[in-house]
């Protein structure tokens, strides 16, 4: 087979030879192949293809030209008497060596490149065929017939028979299997293993260049010096370092970092002042009889108090050889540590000035018992059954009236007790205030909707008299008023004299309050969560509001004692008003929370506020809107806070059922502050529904109070020495 | 209308930052934080408002002041850090690499930082810093105890031990040595160095034991600081009292386990050989020595002479003792020896100037020279550390057998033993033969020591200290050996008015028959019917007691009955007082209502403590009533 194969090439290229008539000489860089292979069959080569293609016709036109090419080939080189292998000679030019091929006559015959070509197609992708039966076309313009292709069994035979089959790649142009040239084998081992493909490149052929390179432009300056002479300062600085190792100053293996270094005097220069936040960590408390290894035995806990969460338990050990380690020792150590660096570190309070144990603290007073008088002791007590929300004691101080909350008035002598005389009306009895006046006797009733004035049976007849006459002479119409007042037709003292009746659903009222000359009073009403102030007039029996639209809700007013001023506590603010410029003056802000009682000093400078958050606040009018001082010291809420008009006292009630007194003295210069001392706390009330003592009042020109509590009781307070007088004066009494 | 303020950039919000944002700041690894913080002292802050410091959050935060970080942000030390962490990088890519060579260089030039300019900082006088040293020295004593282990490198634990016995030897040569306290948790001892105290916590030897809730990174650090702090320390008090710093170790000796032995102490004239340096070591006591100290200072002298001559172990106490005497009497002795003299003088100039201040100090009756008459020897079961530093800083001499160590200056046989201290119990077969010590082996008792034996006084280990503590040498007889020891009391002072043990061991004494007089009462009970003593006897009435007093005579009441009869009556009345005492609280009640908020708060705290110490102290004299009644009982019932 291969023999054919070699001879069909072989015609080939003879025919090649014919058709190429150009002689052109071949000049090639790289040593060429043998001129009977094939150049360009490396790129068509398909080595995977194992196909035969073998064909019986184009057998027999190789046959018929088997021996012939090899003479043919032979007979032209005696005939060209030229050889057609390269010659090897020195360019001019370049002066390399080349390879010079000898020129080829233009004829037929002439080259040997194409001259195994068969197929003329040219280099077209022999795909266009694929439908065709044919393959090309040859020199004459025939049909090139594909050659038929055996099965697959005939493929696998042919492997088998042919030892050669592996190497040979299928050819394209000619649709047929082409086994490889020896040198074509070379190429392929050298392309797998990296190598260079052509066998006769040597890439370490040495290159011989002579003298340096030019380099354009050409430079005709002069050596530097700098080339050949050795560098002065390198030496020098190279004989520095020499120098130093010499003397030891560099060593030529540093010493280890880890030597220790040597101490020295640290704190010998002048000390620099230490930064000012550094507090220096608080020493570790010393040990105390507790922590002995042989303590005394009461110290040694029972066994039975041993508690767990106590780390540390004294023991006793009869000799020092028995103390075991403490097993504790490091964690204490240890957390001693992390104290140091972890715990936050705060300066302590220095305790004030002077005091060194927790009754140094306590302000020094003067002792209550050089403070007397002050009430002491219960005197008397009126029982009303019902809850007494209202008492009030005449400007003479003889005669208490107490309302209560079944309706009951009852006008009774303070001195001993004696009930004058008694009123019933229909309703609680909220408030109930006796006219400041001395001429007139009267005083006036609030209950759940209106106000009523009463005359007390106890007074003469000039004054009784001039009592009615201010109240019923008739006055002149004024402007119109919602508030009515209307005068009784009868002359009975059963029945109130006048009658003030506030518009429907203004609520019951919470306080009357009077003006000191008598003639005004204002009064509060209004249910849980509103309060209206009406101020009223008696000689002109005209009511009026001072407020078209109040902040807050009103819990208390009050008159000033001296000055046109009218205080009015809201829920959390005392407001002072100036009624005859009818200009606010001042919010006093007393921080409670929600303000239940207020009262003024006579001398009109100070104003305490007692709220029902159990404080109470001490106002300087003069000094400030922020209260002089605050004291809580009831567990309950303040339900009411008087001044004693004459006496320097003042006494609060509350709802912890305590009356506390105080003494409370003013002075006259600014410099002074008010002298405060609690004097007595006063117990006796009982709770009744969390309530306790609700009212208190001072018997003007006596140190005695009156107080009126929730569980219906009155109670007359009075000093020690006056009880046996009382007495007596009530054995007497009851004689006549 | 004034500046608009934007929340968190002034106030607290500005002044402190939370630990995290410190950590941010520094650019440091939390580690390097916490160990930045010790080192410098830096500590967290409790801001007034929480919330307003920690920009409106309230969640948990520890704070530091801004201005401290600032400071830390500047530290060379945190570049040493940051060094450091560079360094590990290289190191630990070289040894990746397998570059041993160049490992090795990289190790060698390892970034190391001195604590130097920390220490002057922090304490910038040195009062500052012996003030602070307490911790430093518990934790030195701590770790000179410790086993070694990967974590603690032995030559960490030997460097440890060298401070504690530096501090040891410097205590004990300046014999500022002032409390000792044997407790269940260690020895605490208290010295006084420039008239500051300084309490520090030996524990007892046994290996201790590292828990592992124990972080001992921290501790290390702490050490790191300490060891600085205290060697700077020790550096100033050696040279401030004219010796050398480090003193010398003597590997021999430590090997021998000399302990605080194999440190000689030097003067700072480097040049003089060991032995007079060893004589230099004795400071002047300019205490009175009676006459009898004075010949038993020459018998001990004579005895030793011989021996002087050549051993450089001249045991400090005698030296002490024969310098005093040199200075005393014989004066024109040095002139034969040059060196010593020009020493001694050498010496009296740095001495000089400190005599004021000792003698002030003798003046607040710290005898420091408690011991100096006596000689001790230790029984083997004792320990020798303790027994030796405290003796020996009370300028007593003491020895050892060799089993405790070697160096023992006094041999078992020296003539001049006074006390032998033993911590073991009275063995039956000495009791029969009458309280022998058991230190010498019973065998056969020759003439010689039977003499000595009846010499010496065996004491227990308790004895020392509370003579120490007492100030005084007490009666060695409670504390002899095998007897139940007396209870060892804090010598720590107790707060005024806390309970107070050695009072009630004091009234207890004198209590007794004062209880047995009240068993007598009803004996005397008609006697003291007929002794009519009127009510205002006892209020101080001196006409009236005397009237009182006439009456009885007239009854024919002997003296001694009336006496009894008027104090009983007296004493009645002050109970009768104290009760009546009692009642006036609400008055106080009254005035306390006046208090301001921040004062009834304090006042309230105040009576608190207050209360808790009256407390403790009825529970502890109620325990120790109830103590004597059960004692009484099982001896009425025995």
């Amino acid at each position: 087979m291969l023999t054919t194969k070699k001879r069909k090439l072989s015609t080939g290229k003879l025919s090649h030879f014919q058709c190429d008539g150009v002689l052109i000489p071949f000049v090639e860089t790289i040593p060429a192949a043998e001129d009977d292979s094939d150049e360009n069959s490396i790129a068509e080569l398909d080595l995977g293809s194992d196909s035969e293609n073998e064909e019986d016709d184009e057998d027999l036109i190789a046959d018929s030209e088997d021996e012939s090419s090899n003479e043919i080939i032979t007979s032209l080189e005696e005939k060209y008497s030229v050889s057609l292998q390269p010659k090897t000679i020195i360019s001019e030019i370049t002066g390399q060596p080349k390879r010079v091929y000898p020129p080829i006559e233009p004829d037929y015959d002439s080259d040997s490149s194409t001259e195994d070509q068969l197929n003329r197609v040219g280099n077209i992708p022999m795909h266009w065929y694929d439908d065709l039966p044919h393959v090309g076309y040859d020199i004459n313009g025939k049909r090139i017939l594909r050659p038929a292709r055996g099965d697959e069994l005939d493929k696998f035979l042919e492997t088998v028979d042919q030892p050669s089959a592996w190497t040979s790649a299928f050819d394209e142009n000619t649709q047929t299997e082409k086994p490889l040239t020896a040198e074509e084998l070379d190429i392929i081992r050298r392309l797998r293993e990296n190598e260079i493909p052509d066998a006769n490149f040597d890439p370490y052929e040495v290159f011989i260049t002579e003298g340096k390179p030019e380099i354009m432009p050409l430079s005709a300056a002069p050596e530097p010096k700098r080339r050949w002479v050795p560098s002065v300062w390198e030496r020098k600085k190279v004989m520095k370092i020499v120098r130093a190792i010499r003397q030891g100053r560099i060593l030529p293996s540093k010493p280890k970092t880890t030597i220790s270094r040597p101490f020295y005097s640290l704190w010998d220069g002048p000390s620099e002042p230490s930064a000012s936040t550094y507090l220096s960590a608080p020493k570790v408390k010393l040990p105390t009889h507790a922590e002995s290894y042989n303590p005394p035995p009461e110290y040694l806990p029972n066994k039975d108090a041993i508690s767990e969460e106590n780390t540390f338990v004294p023991k006793s050990y009869s000799a020092l050889r028995l103390v075991p380690a403490y097993d504790r020792f490091i964690n204490e150590r240890f957390d001693r540590l992390l104290d140091l660096y972890l715990a936050p570190r705060v300066q302590r309070r220095r305790l004030p000035q002077g005091v060194t144990n927790a009754d140094d603290l306590i302000p020094q007073l003067p002792d209550p018992n050089t403070l007397r008088p002050f009430p002491t002791y219960k005197v008397l007590s009126i029982n009303h059954q019902t809850r007494v929300r209202a008492i009030s004691v005449s400007p003479g101080g003889e005669w208490v009236v107490s309302g209560d909350d079944s309706g009951n008035i009852r006008l009774w002598e303070v001195l001993v007790g004696r009930t004058v005389k008694t009123w019933h009306m229909d309703s609680k009895i909220m408030a109930i205030e006796w006219c400041p006046k001395k001429d007139v006797s009267v005083f006036i009733v609030g209950t759940e909707a209106d106000l009523y004035l009463y005359v007390p049976p106890t007074v003469d007849q000039t004054s009784m008299t001039r009592t009615h006459s201010t109240l019923t002479t008739p006055v002149t119409a004024n402007t119109e008023s919602p508030v009515a007042w209307t005068i009784s037709s009868t002359k009975s003292l059963d029945e109130p004299l006048l009658t003030i009746k506030l518009p429907t659903n203004s609520g019951p009222i919470k306080q009357i309050t009077w003006h000191r000359r008598g003639d005004y009073f204002a009064s509060v009403s209004g249910y849980q969560n509103q309060g209206t102030v009406w101020i009223h007039q008696l000689s002109k029996r005209h009511s009026q509001a001072p407020f078209r639209k109040m902040k807050g809700v009103v819990q208390k007013v009050l008159f000033h004692p001296h000055k046109s001023h009218f205080f009015v506590a809201t829920q959390r603010y005392v407001r002072i008003y100036d009624l005859a410029a009818q200009t606010l003056i001042k919010t006093l802000m007393s921080g409670i929370r929600w303000i239940s009682c207020i009262d003024i000093h006579p001398s009109g400078d100070h104003l305490i506020v007692g709220g029902y958050d159990r404080k109470l606040c001490w106002f300087d009018l003069e000094l400030s809107d922020k209260p002089y001082k605050i004291l809580r010291y009831h567990s309950r809420a303040l339900r009411s806070l008087a001044f004693h008009p004459n006496y320097p006292l003042f006494a609060s009630t509350s709802d912890d059922g305590t009356i506390q007194i105080f003494h409370a003295r003013v002075f006259n210069d600014l410099l002074t502050d008010p002298l405060i001392v609690p004097l007595k706390i006063l117990r006796g009330h009982t709770l009744n529904d969390g309530l306790g003592v609700l009212e208190g009042r001072w018997c003007p020109g006596q140190p005695w109070l009156v107080s009126a509590g929730a569980d219906g009781l009155v109670f007359a307070l009075s000093l020690a020495q006056f009880f046996l007088s009382s007495t007596f004066l009530r054995c007497i009494d009851w004689l006549i | 209308m004034g500046r608009l303020r934007q929340k968190g950039k002034a106030g607290a919000a500005k002044a402190y930052v939370t630990r995290s944002q410190a950590v941010k700041k520094l650019q440091c690894s939390l580690a390097d934080f916490r160990r930045l913080c010790i080192l410098k002292g830096i500590f967290p802050r409790d801001p007034r408002h929480r919330k307003k410091a920690n920009k409106g959050s309230s969640a948990p935060a520890s704070f530091y002041y801004s201005k401290d970080i600032a400071y830390l942000a500047h530290e060379p030390v945190l570049r040493k850090l940051r060094e450091h962490k560079a360094f590990a990088k290289k190191l630990s890519r070289a040894l990746g690499r397998g570059e041993w060579s160049s490992a090795k260089s990289l190790e060698d030039h390892k970034p190391v930082y001195t604590l130097d300019h920390i220490i002057k900082e922090r304490y910038p006088t040195f009062i500052d810093a012996l003030r602070d040293i307490d911790d430093a020295l518990c934790l030195v004593t701590l770790f000179a105890n410790l086993p070694s282990n990967s974590r603690i490198p032995p030559a960490l634990v030997e460097v440890c031990s060298r401070l504690s016995y530096e501090w040891q030897l410097y205590v004990m040569r300046s014999q500022t040595l002032r409390k000792v306290f044997l407790s269940i948790k260690g020895i605490y001892y208290q010295a006084e160095v420039l008239n500051q105290p300084i309490t520090w916590l030996v524990p007892y030897m046994f290996t201790q034991n590292v828990p592992s809730d124990v972080d001992i990174r921290v501790m290390l650090t702490f050490l790191e600081l300490y060891q600085t702090l205290l060697g700077f320390v020790f550096f100033k008090l050696y040279t401030d009292i004219g010796l050398v710093y480090p003193p010398p170790m003597d590997i021999s000796k430590d090997e021998a386990a000399a302990g605080v032995g194999a440190f000689s102490l030097q003067t700072k004239t480097a040049t003089i050989p060991e032995t007079v340096s060893k004589k230099d070591v004795v400071e002047v006591a300019g205490k009175k020595i009676s006459g009898k100290d004075v010949r038993k200072t020459i018998k001990s002298i004579e005895a030793s002479t011989s021996n002087m001559t050549n051993s450089e172990d001249i045991p400090e106490a005698v030296a002490n003792e024969k310098d005093d005497f040199d200075k005393n009497d014989i004066m024109a002795d040095d002139d034969f020896v040059p060196q010593p003299s020009k020493t001694q003088s050498d010496e009296n100039i740095p001495i000089a100037l400190p005599t004021l201040k000792s003698l002030m100090e003798q003046s607040s009756s710290i005898n420091t020279q408690l011991f100096s008459p006596y000689t001790f020897y230790l029984s083997r079961e004792t320990p020798r550390p303790l027994m030796e530093f405290i003796v020996r800083s009370f300028g007593g001499r003491i020895g050892w057998p060799v089993s405790q160590g070697s160096g023992s200056p006094v041999q078992e046989d020296d003539e001049s033993i006074t006390h032998i201290i033993v911590d073991r119990p009275v063995q039956q077969q000495q009791t029969q033969d009458q309280s022998q010590d058991q230190t010498f082996p019973h065998v056969e008792e020759t003439e010689e020591r039977r003499r000595l034996r009846l010499r010496r006084k065996y004491v227990q280990p308790q004895w020392v200290v509370d003579c120490i503590n007492k100030g005084k040498i007490l009666p060695e007889g409670p504390y002899e050996q095998g007897k139940t020891l007396p209870p060892h009391l804090s010598p720590f002072g107790m707060e005024d008015g806390a309970y107070n043990p050695e009072e009630a061991m004091e009234a207890e004494g004198e209590g007794e028959p004062v209880s047995s007089d009240e068993e007598d009462e009803p004996v005397l009970v008609d006697e003291d019917n007929r002794v009519d003593i009127p009510e205002d006897v006892d209020t101080g009435d001196a006409s009236a007691l005397r009237a009182a007093e006439l009456k009885a005579e007239a009854a024919g009441v002997d003296y001694d009955t009336f006496e009894k009869a008027v104090k009983k009556k007296q004493k009645k009345r002050q109970a009768k007082d104290q009760v009546s005492d009692t009642p006036p609280a609400p008055e106080a009640d009254m005035r306390k209502m006046l208090l301001s908020g921040k004062k009834r708060k304090l006042y309230e705290k105040m009576k608190y403590t207050e209360q808790k110490k009256v407390q403790e102290k009825e529970t502890l004299t109620k325990r120790r009533e109830q103590l004597k009644k059960e004692k009484k009982k099982k001896t009425s019932s025995t």
